[in-house]
């Protein structure tokens, strides 16, 4: 499946969704009603979820009623020609059917489903959701199925539990505004062994993630100010220490032409030695610096994209929002620091708040 | 656990780093734990971040050798681990040693040297032993060395292959001083003048002691199997090229033991591993997508986050 | 992708091509060998199809398909219902079916397919060696159908697996099986071919319908003696009674049975014995002379012939009892005697010549006719053979005169004619002869090739009595059984010759476990069932009393199983346990622990969140962390710290 593709039913699952509450129909409805009856502890529920006996369901597939109605006629056929042995195959059948009803519900049952990780993206990317699915059973629980409440069993993830060890299974997401994105009520479900029967069950793991506002596509150039230090260039390089080789432009001094590394490589291009300042440059990302008449998001958007532009130019940043600053510097933990504040933007609850998902 | 006296001169060392290097106290610990467990430190940051000085001032406190190697492009193996010169006086050849006979080595820009020379370098680490024209020559112990590289994106150098990064144990960035750290940085005494100051706390005899006591550091079974579910689980997982070889595994161990001895315990708690895990795994995993466009930054605390505690 | 559209793996069409082949191969050799070739062929070429991986035939293609081999089946069987079209039809579909794998659903429907074909395997046959294939193809058809959910484990695991869930429906095919309230089929009326023929005796005798049978060692029944067996020459098993004669064959003239109790007292010794028939598809049921009381459903008719209301169409037990010296027919009606006494007009001179000396000798005296019948057998020095020569005209006289070489048949026939001739009323009764006894379960076995035929004369005052002819010829046959009389160089069933004693050995073994399972699987009728449901204590054996019991026994099962599904959970770590139960509490107070978070890490969190317990949180965090991490202590005290462990956390309340 291209990205693309991929990313158009997600969009039109999303759709749904939301559609779900006024839209649907009586049967999506009353399924709907099951499923928050189902639930019924407040989602989302504490970790770790057990699934417990009484929220395991188990009714047969379609294959199954085939297989019963294909009993039936065994049977019927067993009856009115006086075959024991067609006797004896359907009973043991019927048994068997018996056996999987009870190897569905336990490859389902006790299962703990523990919330994992959820990688912050921009919005409209996919968000990534990890539920840790634990097996404390040491045996193993294959064709576990997975998926959102509202989407179909289409977009479902499959995992083993390997015996006494925990599997993750990755939920995708499509993100349509920033801020935190909460996992709706998730479905799990198996057939396994022989498909015939289907058990599950309906869990809401705590976790959410977080959406950064989309980079501006075209945004005004960073806003090199007043704080640029005496002798540095705009890119943050300096004369003083050597730090690399780059390819030779014609503007570089001859002098800095790393005649050595040239002679090395028979017929490769000049190239210049770099050399880099004690210290690079500093900029702030302001609120204030933007340009008027344009809205907050695309005023989030445009500080997004400069921060990535900052951080990919080793530039030391720091931003100014109405009622936020974060100190130059930079850094992994620096951009997520500055991205967490543009998503969180307006929201001063949980701006300041750290790490309640 | 009995109270070793090298522990306590463990403490001064930490402490007296501290004084000279400001405001990089789990650095510090880091490049001491990688020391105990007998590994080799990788620091990959800009120049002038202290990379030197931070060599420099271990080798001091511990009270060992140190010698810096400033790699170039046009440096030969002979250049590191010494060459037979023919003495006339003798009238035979004499071995001048190079400069990989010492107990602590600065490698400076080791991405500047040909795969040749960094082969020279990276062989002796591994073998703690050098062969040169036939003969064998052991090299001290303790024996660390201490390579810094550039940021790997730039034109001209030869970047280290996966394969011979898994020899450094831990790789750090230093990263810039935070404000309150730099401003008594610049206010205070010249970080030279320190160095040349700074009194020994440790013998080699202790440190080796020391080495011995981190690999008695006790790991519990369930310890034990969360490092091979860590393990196991880069090898599993979609998000790497490659998971971590088994030889990264046992530095990671070895270097929680440490851990834990700098941290005064008798055993290594998770957090332990946590702790030095993204020293260990930053520079042997490469990530697969782009997807984390935030880099290979996120690669610990998503594998940490990950693995559950078995 | 959704569960149902999943399209069938490669892996799985190999599993669903074998369980194909293990439902269709038994029945191919019942099927017309086009038919069966041409089956075999779409499913060996599907096979050649997944290997090379081509595409599947467009849908037309099937459709054409279909309606060919539907028409080919009408063609072939002309009709389209019955056991053996309905099988080539089933598996047509099959081998259709196995071209159109698109979805999970068409597994499915190949995997039902293949059940329903083990069935119709049991319309034709219901051996051991039947249901031995048949749990074989079960098994395979299992494993698919878990193949079809998941293809991912390797044969023998899928095949294991499948196996373990057969076994645990074992429990459950045994209860319904003896509890199931049995209906006697058919439901509705059975098509027409299941009254095919079965060899056996039949309601006529001609010269050689007798030796044709001593080809067969088909077994006709079993007969289970009470306490020793009696004599091999006290063993007639009484079936036809034919007193009509046209000049070649003798014929049954009474088929309606009218005496439902036995038109006669018994008197003299007493013998016990059961007997289980095999289904011959004829209505004689086989008993000694003569019984006090009749099985039920089967009666009398006016000449004695025991028989069921119903052609013998499932094998069937009867418990009798067999009076060896009663005399019966005493006070017979004329007609019966004088049926017994009629005679085509012409033909066979000869023999009417020697009769009518006889009659001039001896007038009414009847019984001096017999024995000068005896003496005129002997005289005639006639000889036993499975191989008498045709005869064409005449063939009383013939056998008598001129050939004196003849099977049974010939030796009452004649025997019969010429008392007849005499004026003494005789007539033919057929069934059968002795018969082997099993060294392995003490049953004897009676086989087809003990069919024989023998004499019945009205004495006056006495009724009827039995005479055998054959017996003052070749009293060996009589006495031992028949394989010890057939002379070397005739033809015999290969197995019925005494020097093959190894292999009869063996033989013997399989006919004793057959007989049990005759006896106890396939004879488990309704009425067997009443039976051993009256042995097992109910009074009345109703469905409604069979339901509630059924019911109630497999919700026992059930509540087992569910036990043992319940009960083997891993056992945890109790520390971690403990932990678990630690973490459920403050995750109550919104402080959530994660899965890989260090305890003492979460413990420093979860004490800024609440300060009030914040040295209770750290010190359990310590002691579990110390559980779990730290080395063990070299001595154990009684207050082990996980009973501190667990006394702390029950304490807190967060």
């Amino acid at each position: 499946m291209s990205a693309a593709t991929f990313r158009s039913r997600m969009h039109a699952q999303a759709t749904r969704l939301s559609a779900l509450a006024d839209t649907a129909s009586l049967r999506q409805r009353l399924h709907l009603r099951f499923v928050r009856w189902a639930l019924r502890v407040r989602a989302p529920e504490p970790a770790p979820i057990i699934l417990g006996q009484r929220r395991v369901y188990t009714v047969p597939t379609r294959g199954g009623f085939a297989y019963a109605t294909a009993m039936l006629v065994i049977l019927l056929g067993a009856m009115n020609y006086n075959l024991n042995l067609g006797y004896a195959l359907v009973f043991l059948l019927a048994g068997m059917g018996v056996a999987t009803i009870l190897h569905t519900f336990r490859n389902l049952v006790q299962l703990s489903l523990r919330p994992g990780r959820a990688e912050p993206v921009f919005v409209g990317e996919i968000a990534h959701f990890e539920v840790v699915i634990g097996n404390e059973r040491n045996e193993l629980r294959p064709n576990l199925r997975m998926w959102l409440f509202g989407s179909d069993d289409s977009d479902a993830v499959e995992i083993d539990a390997p015996p006494g060890a925990s599997a993750t299974a990755g939920l995708l997401m499509p993100t349509t505004q920033r801020g935190w994105l909460r996992l709706p009520p998730v479905t799990i479900e198996t057939t396994w062994p022989l498909g015939l029967v289907r058990a599950w069950s309906y869990a809401a793991p705590d976790i959410c993630c977080l959406v950064y506002p989309a980079p501006a596509e075209h945004a005004p150039p960073l806003p090199y100010g007043g704080e640029t230090a005496q002798g540095a260039t705009r890119d943050g390089s300096g004369r003083d220490d050597f730090s690399g080789l780059r390819d030779h432009q014609l503007a570089d001094p001859p002098r800095h032409v790393a005649w050595k590394a040239v002679a090395r490589q028979d017929d490769g291009p000049l190239l210049t030695k770099l050399f880099t300042g004690a210290s690079a440059q500093r900029i702030w990302l302001d609120w204030d610096s933007l340009p008027m008449g344009i809205d907050t998001e695309q005023c989030l958007s445009i500080l997004a994209r400069w921060m990535l532009n900052a951080e990919a130019a080793g530039l030391s940043w720091g931003v100014r929002l109405p009622s936020f600053r974060l100190d130059p510097d930079m850094g992994k933990a620096q951009l997520a620091a500055g991205l967490r504040a543009l998503a969180l933007f307006g929201n001063s609850d949980e701006m300041n708040s750290n790490g309640t998902r | 656990m009995q109270q070793l006296p090298a522990l306590t001169a463990l403490g001064d060392v930490v402490r007296s780093a501290n004084r000279v290097i400001l405001g990089k106290d789990k650095a510090i610990k880091l490049a001491l734990a990688c020391l105990l467990a007998r590994g080799h430190l990788l620091i990959e940051d800009l120049p002038g971040v202290g990379k030197t000085t931070l060599a420099h001032v271990l080798a001091r406190l511990l009270g060992l050798d140190f010698q810096r190697v400033q790699f170039t492009s046009d440096m030969l193996p002979a250049d590191i681990v010494g060459v037979s010169v023919f003495d006339r006086d003798s009238g035979s050849f004499r071995f001048h040693a190079g400069p990989i006979f010492t107990q602590v080595v600065v490698a400076d820009e080791i991405n500047r040297a040909t795969p040749k020379t960094q082969s020279a370098l990276l062989e002796a680490m591994e073998e703690r032993q050098v062969t040169v024209e036939g003969a064998t020559r052991p090299l001290p112990e303790p024996f660390f060395v201490i390579a810094t590289q550039n940021p790997a994106h730039q034109i001209g150098t030869f970047p280290l292959p996966e394969s011979q990064l898994d020899r450094f144990l831990i790789r750090i960035e230093l990263g810039y001083p935070d404000p309150a750290a730099e401003r008594e940085l610049l206010a205070g005494e010249d970080r030279r003048s320190m160095l040349a100051t700074l009194p020994a706390c440790m013998t080699p005899a202790q440190l080796i002691e020391l080495q011995q006591a981190t690999r008695k550091i006790h790991a519990a079974p369930a310890l034990i199997d969360y490092v091979q579910a860590i393990a196991a689980y880069t090898r599993a997982a979609p998000d790497w090229h490659a998971g971590l070889s088994p030889r990264a595994a046992l530095g990671l161990l070895a270097a929680a033991r440490a851990w834990a001895l700098l941290a005064g315990r008798d055993h290594v708690l998770p957090e332990d591993v946590q702790i030095v895990l993204p020293g260990i795994v930053e520079h042997r995993l490469r990530p697969v997508d782009d997807r984390t466009r935030l880099g290979a930054g996120d690669t610990p605390s998503k594998l940490i986050e990950a693995v559950p505690l078995p | 992708m959704a569960r149902d559209k999943r399209p069938v793996s490669q892996r799985q069409t190999w599993w669903l091509l074998a369980a194909a082949l293990s439902a269709f191969l038994p029945l191919a050799s019942l099927l017309s060998p086009w038919l069966a070739v041409s089956a075999t062929a779409v499913m060996l070429l599907r096979g050649w199809m997944t290997w090379r991986q081509w595409r599947l035939p467009p849908k037309f293609i099937l459709v054409l398909l279909t309606i060919a081999a539907t028409a080919g089946v009408v063609v072939e069987y002309r009709t389209m219902f019955g056991r053996l079209p309905g099988v080539a039809l089933l598996s047509a579909f099959l081998a259709l079916k196995l071209l159109e794998l698109r979805g999970a659903r068409d597994a499915m429907a190949v995997v039902l397919l293949c059940y329903f074909l083990v069935l119709t395997q049991f319309m034709f046959t219901q051996s051991i060696a039947t249901a031995l294939m048949a749990c074989a193809t079960v098994l395979i058809t299992t494993a698919t159908l878990a193949a079809a959910a998941d293809d991912r484990p390797a044969p023998a695991f899928l095949l294991r697996r499948a196996g373990v869930l057969l076994v645990q429906g074992l429990p459950f095919m045994l209860l319904l099986f003896v509890l199931f309230p049995r209906v006697q089929g058919p439901l509705w009326g059975l098509p027409q071919d299941r009254t095919s023929a079965v060899s056996g005796l039949s309601d006529n005798m001609s010269p050689g319908s007798i030796a044709q049978l001593s080809q067969s060692d088909t077994i006709a029944f079993r007969v289970q003696f009470e306490g020793k067996p009696p004599p091999q020459h006290t063993l007639y098993w009484r079936g036809p009674v034919m007193p009509s004669f046209d000049g070649r064959s003798w014929r049954v003239t009474r088929f309606s049975a009218v005496r439902t109790v036995p038109p006669f007292k018994v008197s003299g010794a007493k013998q016990d014995y059961e007997v289980t028939l095999e289904p011959l598809g004829k209505s004689w049921v086989f008993a000694l002379d003569f019984p006090d009381k009749l099985p039920p459903e089967s009666a009398y008719s006016e000449d004695l012939q025991l028989l069921s209301r119903q052609p013998i169409r499932a094998r069937m037990r009867y418990s009798m009892s067999a009076f060896p010296e009663t005399s019966v027919g005493a006070g017979d009606t004329p007609s019966l005697i004088a049926e017994a006494l009629e005679l085509p007009r012409g033909g066979n001179p000869r023999t009417r010549e020697v009769a009518a000396k006889w009659r001039e000798k001896y007038g009414d005296n009847t019984e001096a006719i017999v024995a000068e019948a005896e003496n005129f057998f002997l005289r005639q020095l006639l000889s036993y053979t499975l191989n008498p020569p045709l005869l064409s005209e005449d063939v009383i006289d013939g056998f008598l005169f001129d050939t004196k070489r003849g099977f049974c048949e010939h030796f009452a026939s004649a025997f019969a004619f010429a008392l007849r001739a005499a004026g003494v009323p005789t007539r033919i009764v057929a069934g059968y002869q002795g018969g082997e006894i099993n060294p392995v379960d003490g049953l004897l076995v009676v086989r087809q090739y003990d069919a024989h035929a023998w004499t019945e004369v009205w004495l006056k005052g006495r009724g009827w009595v039995r005479f055998d002819p054959t017996a003052i010829s070749a009293p060996q046959r009589i006495a031992d059984n028949f394989a010890a009389t057939a002379p070397e160089n005739d033809s015999l069933p290969f197995l019925a010759r005494a020097d093959m004693a190894w292999l009869r050995d063996i033989r013997n073994q399989m006919e004793a476990a057959t007989n049990v399972w005759n006896q106890w699987v396939l004879g488990y009728t309704p009425q067997r069932q009443r039976e051993f449901l009256q042995g097992l204590g109910f009074k009345t054996p109703d469905w409604q009393e069979m339901t509630a019991a059924l019911a109630a026994l497999c919700g026992l099962v059930l509540l087992l199983l569910t036990g043992w599904i319940l009960y083997s959970r891993k056992k945890l770590d109790p520390a971690i346990r403990q932990w678990h139960k630690f973490t459920a509490r403050l995750a109550k107070r919104g402080v959530q622990w994660h899965t890989w978070e260090d305890p003492l890490v979460f413990a420093e969190r979860a004490a800024s969140a609440l300060p009030a317990h914040a040295e209770n949180i750290r010190g359990i965090a310590h002691d579990y962390a110390n559980l779990r991490y730290a080395a063990p202590p070299k001595n154990s005290t009684a207050d082990t710290p996980l009973t501190k462990l667990r006394a702390r956390i029950a304490a807190f309340r967060p």
